[in-house]
């Protein structure tokens, strides 16, 4: 299994290779070195406290920051089509379901047929068939968070970044969304998951990403990091890795 | 007890949470303070009978008499003003707005026995002029007109001039002799009365236009603050994408709203017992006009949507900022009534552009002089609004 941060990036769909960014009039880089490869089929756990850097990474891999230092390739014979699932619900509460993705659709250059197909294969595959007429406003937070996703699939991403996908939803809905990330990771889509639930990544990720303070705490297979080293022993689960790794001090 | 209790604490919350939005207190305090401002200074001179300045005349004579030429030689020695040619030349220069009145001394202004008539002057005023000012002015004319009766009168008495007038009798000294005409330019150039409606359409139909800013800053907030903005980034729509949508989008709701205003003041209006709005307008610059006024409406919407954290920090700034500049432009208070500095001021705000450029096209045949300048302001206006808030935008898609 290669390494998450040390990959190389001939190999990946999506890298960045020793990447630091720091905002605007800030003292601290909210990232520091920080390497990240993405392969087709690979799951990648983003983990880290509140302010640690996740979202951050996210938004210099899908471009819209460019590090000070460092790059991100994209491998491949052509650029990987990137899509991003927000934290929050990102689309028009007064529209419909189905509204929604035709407006989202519309912005991909691609042919009206296609835009057709598109809309109702995403319908089909997030289970929105009985809410498409529906207003967006009107729908529970589940059909909300698969509305989110929805939309990031119209592109056929190669690569899909999802920022905190299950907050607020139920046990089924968030089953469901789970079942829904492992399925496109076996279709060969390359995952990178940013949470802060420990039994999500487990479930649905092979490697991790530990970040905090803008650097990398810990990176790699996920089995083999829970089974630790000399110095640290093993650790019961993630959150105990975790917790290892970032201390116990409240973050914000 | 507990109720009383309960409320108290809930009064002391609603105080904090005032205390912590300053936007909302902003308008509760800061608006009303600039309106009185701006409105005391607007109407100064509609409730003050001292020193209302006669208002810049043009004289046109067409009658030959020398006392109709030392009259008008006078007049314009005394208080300023200038000699015209011709009826034209007077039109041009109200146009201009070199004179904000003219007076026509008609042929055979003096009778045969060498009284001035006063149905052979006629007094044309600018769509602008103050109506304390014109007053003044009328009364100006007429007590000028009998002081050359008087003096005719007291000539042809010669030595026995005392005794002869302190016998006459007001009627035999000033027969009457007629009205003076008065006539606005907008009636001169559409031969129609000027009405209130005629007026004010244009001012409340730019005032609406403006208020544009709620709903375009309800929607900019909304995709900005749930990260809309940021995932269309992602599907590589970039902000110029943005803007140009949504000033097609909100220029369209403009466009509705103006032709609905229209028609409130061409059908509903007379209905319920009004004047009649007249639409029979240059339609050429009537549409450049509207083109500019609702871009600039637009673009500023767009600015204030752009740069404000909040949708209720947006309706206040965007509400209370368009009643301020209505207020300067002349959209409350007719430009007519301002003391001439603050119709001065009122011409460098944008409403006060469009105000300009509407009246001009409603009150009258404009021509680019009048129209021209007035939207090359608006639509440059408008593209700063517009290059500040592509600015804002494509630093918040950035940072969602």
């Amino acid at each position: 299994m290669p390494d998450a941060s040390t990959a190389a990036p001939s190999a990946s769909l999506l890298s960045a290779q020793r990447v630091s960014f720091r905002y605007p009039k800030q003292a601290e880089q909210a990232l520091q070195d920080v390497s990240l490869s993405l392969a087709r089929g690979q799951s990648v756990g983003l983990l880290g406290p509140n302010g640690s850097g996740k979202t951050t990474l996210i938004n210099v891999l899908i471009g819209l920051r460019t590090p000070q230092s460092g790059a991100v390739h994209h491998g491949g014979e052509r650029p990987a089509v990137v899509a991003w699932v927000p934290q929050d619900y990102a689309f028009y509460p007064q529209l419909t379901c189905r509204e929604n993705l035709q407006f989202f659709v519309a912005m991909l250059d691609v042919s009206p047929s296609e835009r057709d197909a598109r809309v109702d294969e995403v319908i089909a595959s997030c289970v929105l068939q009985e809410f498409a007429s529906k207003l967006a406003k009107h729908c529970s937070g589940g059909v909300r968070r698969r509305l989110n996703i929805a939309i990031a699939l119209l592109q056929k991403p190669d690569v899909l970044m999802l920022d905190e996908p299950t907050v607020g939803v139920d046990p089924q809905s968030r089953a469901f969304l789970l079942d829904q990330v492992r399925e496109l990771a076996q279709q060969g889509t390359a995952i990178l998951y940013a949470t802060h639930y420990m039994e999500e990544v487990a479930a649905v990720c092979n490697q991790i990403l530990l970040l905090d303070h803008g650097k990398v705490l810990a990176s790699g297979d996920l089995q083999t990091l829970l089974q630790g080293d000399a110095q640290s022993g093993g650790f019961a689960n993630l959150e105990a890795l975790f917790m290892h790794h970032t201390h116990r001090p409240l973050r914000d | 007890m507990i109720r009383l209790k309960q409320s108290l604490h809930i009064a002391l919350k609603e105080w904090r949470l005032l205390w912590r939005n300053p936007h909302g207190l902003a308008v509760l305090f800061l608006m009303p303070a600039v309106f009185i401002l701006v409105m005391s200074f607007a109407l100064k001179n509609t409730l003050t009978s001292a020193n209302i300045a006669l208002p810049p005349t043009g004289w046109v004579l067409e009658d030959a008499n020398p006392i109709a030429a030392q009259w008008a030689n006078d007049w314009v020695a005394r208080n300023g003003g200038e000699r015209l040619a011709s009826r034209e030349h007077l039109q041009r220069a109200l146009r201009d707005r070199r004179v904000q009145a003219g007076v026509i001394v008609m042929p055979q202004w003096l009778d045969a026995q060498g009284k001035p008539r006063s149905d052979h002057v006629e007094l044309w005023l600018s769509n602008r002029v103050q109506p304390a000012a014109a007053g003044r002015l009328r009364a100006e004319l007429s007590y000028a007109m009998l002081q050359v009766q008087l003096k005719g009168a007291a000539a042809a008495a010669g030595p026995f001039a005392s005794i002869l007038l302190g016998n006459a009798s007001n009627s035999e000294l000033f027969p009457a002799s007629g009205a003076l005409t008065t006539r606005y330019l907008y009636e001169i150039e559409s031969d129609r009365k000027m009405t209130a409606v005629q007026q004010s359409v244009p001012a409340w139909l730019i005032f609406g236009m403006f208020f544009v800013v709620i709903p375009i800053a309800g929607v900019l907030i909304q995709e900005r603050n749930d990260g809309t903005l940021t995932r269309l980034a992602t599907f590589g729509v970039r902000p110029d994408a943005i803007l140009g949508g949504k000033l097609l989008a909100f220029m369209a709701l403009n466009w509705i709203q103006l032709l609905m205003m229209l028609l409130v003041g061409r059908w509903l209006v007379p209905l319920l017992g009004g004047d009649t709005l007249y639409l029979d307008l240059p339609w050429g610059w009537f549409l450049l006009m509207v083109l500019a006024t609702s871009a600039a409406a637009v673009c500023l919407a767009l600015l204030i949507a752009a740069y404000t954290r909040s949708f209720d920090h947006a309706a206040a700034l965007g509400g209370g900022a368009n009643v301020v500049l209505g207020a300067i432009a002349g959209i409350m208070v007719p430009r007519n009534l301002m003391p001439a500095g603050m119709q001065t001021v009122s011409e460098w705000s944008p409403m006060g552009w469009a105000l300009d450029g509407m009246q001009a096209v409603f009150l009258g045949a404009p021509d680019a002089a009048q129209v021209v300048p007035k939207a090359s302001l608006l639509l440059g206006f408008g593209l700063l609004c517009l290059a500040l808030s592509w600015r804002a935008i494509r630093h918040q898609e950035r940072a969602s």
